[in-house]
């Protein structure tokens, strides 16, 4: 075997590096049309008063909701329950992962697993649940303590900001663990062993090590989770509404209902971004400043503390605590309500049946249409969203060097946006054009609203990956696209895969930017649980029932393939 | 002939932000040839071999492989990586996890369109020739290091590309398979006669590859020629502290009349003579560097004490050698030997061959080693 001109190139068209540059570009593009259309849509509509003559530029929009005491009223609230529920989140799921990731506790690897459950249901469905297990008067958990413990459980009333707080807490949760379980785990254990070696007790440490160490994890969950939680509208819509409690997604959900006033809800839009941005530019100076070297890689992991009599009986009822309350009871209650005829506060097996799903499933076209449109959008919508991803993912690690942090902080700006106010941005660019109520304008609010998710996911698969193993692809006579398929794609398919179902979970369950989407016939499982709320709580949970096997269904694929959520 | 050139770099300018990584080099390498592109961490010597390669677009200059150009900036010619028909091995390996020992090795001849059985057929025969007969089912991910690298050749070689490249391609290897590697890589470079650019810092294996030695320096060429003349005769004094030279601060006292040495002042007392390198005219009073490898610093046990006697300063045991630090009337002269237990304290005879000495003008040195 001599050299004798070798195996020549075969020649593969003549795009040569324009593909390569052209791809990521334009999904860079879309994403950043994604986000600044309904962006700039909410701005120039909220600077919009129509007149007798047709619209004109005015402050009026603003100065009205200045002026008005609902819109503090709302705006107190909101910040009360978004700060309550950072704390519990932080508190809880800092525990947890603590737990999880430095004891030995019995059953520590189904606990990881279980613990992550809530980040994959409905925090509508939960809401809904929760009314059915603590309700005033009629909810199943004051049903047990009277009739079995002969304890009054009445005071405890579920339409409250407390009631609110309390589910959004058990949905918020995961954020926090996700973000602190890695850093606790790889976190070099020199740090602590040498503040015991040097004389700090347990608790000492825990104080001035661990948690100073962790301050970065804790700042960047806290805060999306304030910012999230403040803004999810699904959890105020079942339990703050129907007692006239004001709140942000809520009042602007209402701006938008008949009479609707768009100004003004756009008005509101814009004051809760700027919030959301300022915060955000925060916590990203904040982090800048201070740099830990937590994850080092190197040196030895942590020790698991030994548990024993009240720490892990602490530990342990710290799991059943979270476990019950976000997964167990929700789904008895579920399931009690869905098989019963008629809801009474009282799941009595005698008049069990199966009528509720045989009508939601074969008899009534609503909830049929329902559940085949929020198929059709999850299904579609994750494979598009999870396209776009991967090539934004190629930009933000492969692409031109100098404009990447840019494009990145771009590109993850719709992180803190609530998908109501994204609804909201979206209806009003389609509200006088073909688009309006249909499921293409839902499908693009869900991809633009969520696919920074699935772009962090792909993209931190892809900072793993050689970019040699790439490169000698290309040497080795591979195109961009060749390489592409042959290569990277087969590399981060364990990312595709999580983000893709990340996604489809994410659009199945989407509740926020819907409710102002949505019209005859394009309603969604989450959507027509709402507007079948008012009707009949057994119709309710047996969708919900119907919703919660597919996003269980989607949860165990994830197990399955043992792909890891990458924190978003 | 060979002479004609096979690859020709010109002019080559590579920057990153303000940092100029590569700045101004030309070389050429002719058909069949090795040449190692030799330097310290940050030379920019892996910049050229991946400007070379198409992996980076380099601001000016012109690179011409086989006859072809593959990259002018003036006239927007840059060649994909895939176009410029070569080879490449890198540090890394690069070997794909998730494709077999056959797979990553039929790779450049699947792309290329070559129908399977064709294309397993010569992945097998190169893998024989690698030495990895056997190995073709094996996921990629279960073969040692060494295999890896193995692998990462084979692919490289097996679409029988005229130029391959080397990036620190032996590094990661421990020190007895990189001694293996490197006769074997020379054995098949005979077979195959393919030409090979190397990029590493270690002058063992520039030295024991390669035909001709480029040495870097802050992105520019410091010194280049035939292996044997870069090593023996260093031309300027970073490369004399690269090959590890003494190198020491004095000033041309005589010219000696013979014309071919020069008496250099080290310090007040010692006084040596020495060669100036090549083509250099020294001047009485220039303040010059003299430079000597520690192998020819001769030491030798003794009592007398005389002009020639210096004093252990500081000895280390190597194994085979030994190296040690003698103080000769206050210049410091580090010295290898076969060891003979030397100690600090000890009186040593100091033996310096006037032949020995290369005495380079002190304002050529430049950057920093």
């Amino acid at each position: 075997m001599t050299i004798g001109g070798g195996v020549p190139a075969r020649d593969a068209g003549r795009h040569g590096r324009w593909l390569q540059v052209v791809l990521p570009a334009t999904s860079v593009v879309i994403g950043v049309l994604l986000i600044a259309g309904p962006f700039l849509a909410t701005v120039i509509r909220s600077l919009l008063e129509w007149g007798a003559d047709g619209p004109q530029l005015s402050a009026a929009n603003f100065i009205g909701l200045f002026s008005d005491p609902r819109f503090y009223n709302a705006a107190v609230n909101t910040v009360i329950a978004g700060a309550s529920t950072m704390m519990l989140s932080l508190l809880l799921g800092f525990s947890l992962a603590w737990v999880v990731a430095r004891t030995d506790m019995p059953g520590r690897t189904w606990f990881e697993t279980l613990n992550l459950v809530p980040f994959f249901l409905s925090p509508y469905v939960g809401a809904l649940s929760w009314i059915y297990l603590l309700a005033p008067h009629s909810g199943l958990l004051q049903w047990v303590a009277r009739t079995w413990f002969g304890v009054s459980l009445d005071a405890i009333d579920i339409y409250s900001v407390a009631g609110v707080v309390w589910v959004l807490t058990l949905f918020y949760t995961p954020y926090v663990y996700l973000f602190v379980i890695g850093p606790l785990r790889q976190m070099d254990a020199a740090f602590e062993d040498a503040a015991r070696v040097h004389g700090a007790s347990f608790w000492y440490t825990m104080r001035h090590i661990t948690l100073p160490l962790m301050i970065p994890a804790l700042l960047s969950a806290g805060l999306i989770v304030f910012v999230t939680s403040a803004g999810l509208f699904d959890v105020p819509l079942a339990l703050a509404s129907p007692r006239g409690i004001r709140m942000m997604p809520t009042e602007i959900f209402s701006l938008v209902q008949y009479p609707s006033d768009l100004g003004r809800a756009a008005a509101f839009g814009i004051v809760v971004l700027i919030v959301t941005i300022l915060l955000t530019l925060l916590q990203r100076r904040h982090i800048g400043q201070r740099r830990f070297d937590t994850v080092t890689g190197k040196g030895y992991r942590p020790r698991r503390i030994r548990l024993k009599g009240k720490g892990l009986a602490a530990a342990l009822a710290l799991e059943v605590f979270y476990i019950g309350g976000g997964v167990v009871l929700p789904v008895i209650a579920l399931l009690m309500v869905s098989f019963s005829r008629l809801w009474t506060g009282r799941f009595l097996l005698r008049t069990a049946s199966i009528g509720n799903f045989d009508y939601v499933l074969t008899r009534y076209n609503l909830t049929q249409q329902a559940i085949v449109n929020s198929l059709e959008l999850a299904l579609v919508g994750a494979t598009l969203g999870v396209a776009l991803s991967i090539l934004q993912a190629y930009y933000l690690t492969r692409g031109n060097p100098r404009r990447r942090a840019l494009v990145d902080a771009l590109l993850a700006l719709p992180l803190g946006i609530p998908g109501i106010i994204l609804g909201l941005g979206f209806l009003i660019l389609a509200i006088r054009t073909p688009l309006y109520s249909t499921l293409t304008i839902i499908l693009i609010a869900y991809i633009a609203r969520f696919f920074p998710f699935a772009t962090r996911t792909i993209a931190a698969m892809f900072l793993a990956i050689n970019p040699e193993l790439e490169q000698s692809a290309r040497s080795s006579g591979a195109s961009w696209l060749q390489t592409m398929r042959l290569v990277v794609l087969p590399l981060l398919r364990p990312s595709i895969i999580a983000a893709w179902l990340m996604l489809f979970v994410i659009f199945i369950r989407e509740l926020g930017a819907t409710i102002l989407l949505y019209g005859q016939g394009t309603e969604t499982i989450s959507v027509t649980m709402v507007i079948l709320s008012e009707r009949s709580s057994g119709y309710v949970a047996a969708l919900a029932v119907v919703q919660l096997v597919l996003l269980l269904v989607a949860f165990t694929i994830f197990r399955l393939t043992r792909t890891s959520i990458v924190q978003a | 002939m060979a002479d004609a050139g096979f690859v020709h770099i010109r002019n080559l300018t590579k920057r990153f932000g303000n940092h100029a990584a590569v700045n101004d080099v030309s070389f050429d390498v002719a058909e069949g040839h090795t040449l190692a592109l030799l330097g310290p961490s940050g030379c920019g010597k892996t910049t050229i071999l991946r400007c070379l390669a198409g992996l980076e677009t380099p601001e000016a200059g012109t690179i011409e492989i086989a006859g072809r150009m593959v990259f002018d900036r003036t006239r927007h010619v840059d060649f994909v990586p895939e176009k410029r028909e070569l080879g490449i091995v890198f540090q890394s390996y690069a070997v794909w996890p998730h494709m077999s020992v056959a797979e990553n090795v039929a790779f450049p001849l699947k792309v290329r369109g070559m129908p399977r059985a064709e294309r397993l057929k010569r992945a097998s025969r190169m893998l024989e020739t690698v030495g990895l007969a056997g190995f073709e089912d094996r996921p990629a991910t279960l073969v040692s290091g060494g295999q890896q690298q193995r692998i990462a050749l084979a692919r490289a070689l097996v679409h029988e590309p005229r130029l391959v490249l080397f990036d620190e391609a032996l590094s990661n290897l421990d020190a007895q398979l990189r001694e293996q590697m490197r006769l074997e890589l020379r054995l098949l470079q005979e077979r195959l006669r393919f030409t090979a650019i190397y990029v590493t810092h270690d002058q063992a294996e520039a030295f024991g590859l390669a035909d001709t030695v480029v040495l870097m320096n802050h992105g520019t060429v410091e010194t280049m020629g035939s292996a044997r003349d870069v090593f023996h005769r260093p031309s300027s004094a970073f490369a004399a502290r690269f090959f590890g030279l003494n190198v020491l601060e004095g000033r041309v006292s005589r010219t000696a009349p013979d014309g071919q040495h020069v008496e250099v002042a080290l310090n007040g007392r010692l006084t040596i003579r020495g060669r100036p390198a090549d083509g250099v005219n020294l001047a009485e009073g220039t303040p010059v560097l003299a430079c000597i490898r520690k192998e020819y610093v001769g030491i030798e046990r003794s009592d007398v004490q005389d002009d020639a006697t210096g004093t252990i300063a500081a000895a280390s045991f190597l194994g085979v050698a030994e190296e040690c630090v003698v103080d000769l009337q206050g210049v410091m002269l580090r010295a290898t030997r076969p060891a003979i237990g030397l100690a600090r304290g000890d009186r040593v005879r100091v033996a310096l061959s006037s032949d020995d000495w290369i005495v380079l003008p002190a304002s050529n040195e430049r950057g920093d080693l």
